[in-house]
């Protein structure tokens, strides 16, 4: 969080001069304009044509009930605020019609929020998925449909993805999530900030740091507290080494992919042993129950000197093994060209993550808005622009890299300064606001309701439903049977998209 | 390619020997919840449980059903006199009620399906394995996944991945079987043929968890189908995963479940 005092009287300079927009009160690097709902799409039209990015649109229900856009500027979460009144909140916006990146976030909330009527066929609708319905459509002659999923080969997340094809090329895929949703955000509702990061941590289990992470700096920012710096540190330690189980993971599920099996088995020792750190350092091999609001619990279980030495075996490892995999042409050739994202699809969708950095954007949340311990350490964005499988691929690669040496820097900065772990939550208050953080599939945006000291109302942007409207187009010169390295180098999660 | 078998050889074995040998859990690894007294308890330990794990009956006599326990510690950190983590693997059961610790010995004892585990020696130890995703976070799949890395490497026990639901002897199921996935689920298994096994793993698929049951999700694959092993933790560790497939296919004596280790 930088330390800026906001001046309210500022008006953005991105906003037409006949346009009525109030700023608000907000914490540091977010900024709040309430518009009259005839207004939002303008207001979100003039933040498009500024260059912003999109990352959710939602109802929120502090001050009052409001459509809300959530665009990412500059250094800041802009935060347009349409309030409802007696009409109908989302007969004020059509951002879903005009923003590639809103169309799955706005049908989503169109969906849930007129379930009864809704107007939307059903073979159509985004989040009632039937694994039965197929769009039988197709374009094209002995053009068939596959419906993968949502039972799939091998042990993978419930999703399905409805492939036409004449056996080769692969002209159209339509993906469709929403078989996992669980009501993840309406969990939240009627518990404790407390209670209510153990709800964030199993949202997408593979980024628990990162949701607990999220979700506990949007209460600390409600609220008005801060984690204590020793508590920053030891988050971005367990987020780093996230970061790094994540990848790992996508490397060798790549490798696997193209039967290189000791590649795969090399690249899944590394990941076990980060997992048993995370075990050791937390008595979780995904390091859940650590992170709580207003700090963590308790220090990592592992002497610094160790964790170090675990550091630098990781390092010694991976040297070798990357430089392996990036040699093996029988890998690289598969890779190279699959899944070609142009920059400008990506930037319409407002990809995020190793996706978008893969693309040669250098969007991160930890550089863009620092959080945590973030502010201290110095970042290197990696970035790739060749956009294809081989390019999300080098980028992970890189940040594995970058990752221990930040690890290395987080161990340095615990070991030279100690300090208290949590501050205390002030009771029954209330407030709200954004937390955000870098998960390994890229920026999470999290944002939090607090009346009377429980919590009143979650809304999730998660990277991987914002990243996954680009499956659809990662097919433009490619097969099918590219399909499984083209998956595997978006490295998203179904739990995560589906809440 | 030489390089690469240069390289696999170069790494010594890094195999666990179970379940020929007990695998000890990583020093404070939290695998389960125990219960350290039971005895005069007050009502109010039950709601320190975000999940309802916990219960005080009319005899003050406390509880813990670990099918509920998602390991968050908060009551472990808030009484400590009560409560404790289990250092140890070892979770699954092959009744719902042998998840409740200490056992309530007046309990009946439901009766078990074992048709697998006693044709399992027929089987001459090649089981094939098919796993369903019903809502989980996913954490579960990757330990799932794990299950085939170096250092399980469950092929060793004749335990083989099958793409092909006609194909599978054991069916592992994740998460609390959300409304899109029930029919998915209940298709699956009716396709695989006898003698078959349903093991729940993770806390979610075993009572649902931290997901309310209702419109949106079952609340436990037992309400869908009949499961015969419960492996409960959120997510159960590797080695509890693969304790539950050999107690699905009897090639494991059920474990003292609520004696700790």
């Amino acid at each position: 969080m930088t330390a800026t005092i906001q001046d309210p009287t500022r008006r953005p300079a991105f906003l037409p001069g006949h346009l009525d927009a109030v700023r608000e009160a907000a914490p540091p690097a977010e900024l709040r304009l309430r518009v009259g709902a005839p207004d939002f799409d303008s207001a979100a039209r003039a933040i498009k044509d500024a260059g912003a990015r999109f990352v959710t649109i939602f109802l929120a229900d502090t001050p009052e009930l409001s459509l809300v856009g959530v665009f990412a500027l500059h250094g800041e979460l802009i935060m347009v605020r349409a309030p409802a009144g007696d009409s109908d909140p989302l007969a004020a916006t059509a951002i879903g019609d005009w923003w590639p990146a809103a169309r799955w976030p706005a049908q989503e909330l169109r969906e849930r929020h007129d379930r009864a009527g809704s107007s939307v066929p059903a073979q159509r609708r985004l989040t009632a998925p039937d694994a039965d319905l197929l769009d039988r459509r197709v374009h094209g002659l002995d053009v068939f449909t596959i419906p993968y999923g949502p039972v799939r080969s091998g042990i993978f997340e419930a999703i399905q993805f409805q492939i036409e094809t004449g056996g080769e090329d692969v002209p159209q895929i339509q993906t469709r999530p929403f078989f996992k949703h669980r009501g993840r955000e309406a969990r939240f509702v009627g518990l404790s900030p407390t209670d209510g990061v153990y709800v964030a941590e199993r949202v997408a289990g593979i980024a628990t740091v990162a949701y607990a992470t999220a979700f506990a700096q949007a209460v600390e920012r409600a609220l008005d507290v801060a984690a204590p710096a020793r508590a920053q540190r030891w988050r971005a330690v367990y987020a780093e080494l996230e970061r790094m189980a994540c990848h790992l993971d996508v490397i060798a599920k790549e490798a696997e992919t193209t039967a290189l099996y000791v590649g795969q088995a090399r690249f899944q020792i590394l990941k076990e042993q980060v997992m048993r750190l995370r075990a050791r350092l937390t008595g979780s091999r995904f390091a859940r129950g650590i992170i709580v609001p207003g700090g963590v619990r308790r220090e990592g279980a592992v002497d610094l000197d160790e964790l170090l030495a675990a550091v630098e075996e990781l390092e010694r490892d991976l040297r070798r093994d990357r430089r392996l995999f990036r040699n093996t042409a029988s890998m690289t050739d598969r890779l190279i060209g699959a899944g070609r994202l142009d920059r400008t699809l990506v930037e319409d969708y407002c990809a995020v993550g190793p996706l978008a950095r893969g693309s040669g954007l250098s969007t991160d949340a930890r550089h863009e808005r620092p959080y945590g311990d973030y502010e201290r350490l110095g970042l290197r964005v990696i970035t790739h622009r060749d956009g294809d499988a081989m390019a999300r691929v080098n980028v992970r690669f890189g940040e594995l890299a970058e990752s221990l040496r930040l690890l290395r820097q987080g161990i340095d900065h615990l070991r030279r300064h100690d300090g208290a772990l949590t501050n205390p939550l002030p009771a029954g208050r209330g407030g709200a606001a954004f937390g955000w953080a870098e998960a390994p599939q890229g920026e999470l945006v999290i944002w939090v309701e607090i009346r009377d000291g429980l919590l009143h109302r979650v809304h999730i942007a998660s990277p991987s439903l914002r990243n996954w409207a680009l499956f659809d187009h990662a097919f433009p010169r490619d097969v099918l049977t590219d399909f499984a390295f083209i998956e595997h180098s978006f490295g998203l999660t179904p739990a995560g998209a589906d809440r | 390619m030489l390089e690469w078998i240069a390289r696999g050889l170069h790494k010594r074995r890094v195999t666990t020997p179970y379940p020929r040998r007990e695998e000890p859990a990583l020093p404070g690894f939290r695998g389960s919840l125990t219960v350290l007294d039971p005895l005069n308890a007050r009502g109010e330990l039950a709601r320190l449980c975000p999940t309802a794990a916990i219960a005080v009956d009319a005899q003050h006599r406390l509880s813990v059903d670990r099918g509920r326990c998602i390991l968050c510690g908060s009551c472990v950190d808030a009484a400590p006199e009560r409560f404790a983590f289990d250092h140890r693997y070892e979770t699954a059961a092959r009744t719902r009620s042998a998840l409740t610790v200490p056992e309530d010995t007046d309990a009946a004892l439901e009766p078990l399906r074992a048709t697998l585990a006693e044709q399992a020696r027929a089987l001459r130890r090649s089981i094939h394995v098919r796993h369903i995703d019903s809502g989980s976070d996913g954490s579960e799949e990757w330990e799932i996944q794990a299950l085939w890395n170096p250092y399980y490497d469950i092929q060793r026990l004749g335990f083989f991945l099958t793409a092909a639901p006609r194909h599978a002897d054991v069916l592992l199921v994740t998460g609390p079987v959300t409304t899109a996935m029930r029919q998915p689920l209940q298709r699956t298994w009716q396709v695989m043929p006898e003698p078959k096994a349903l093991i729940a793993v993770g806390t979610d698929a075993c009572s649902g968890g931290l997901t309310t049951s209702g419109e949106l999700a079952a609340g436990g694959v037992d309400a869908v189908l009949p499961v015969d092993v419960y492996v409960p933790g959120s997510p159960p560790a590797p080695i509890a995963i693969m304790h539950g497939l050999l107690l699905a296919t009897g090639l494991l004596a059920d474990s003292p479940l609520g004696v700790p280790a």
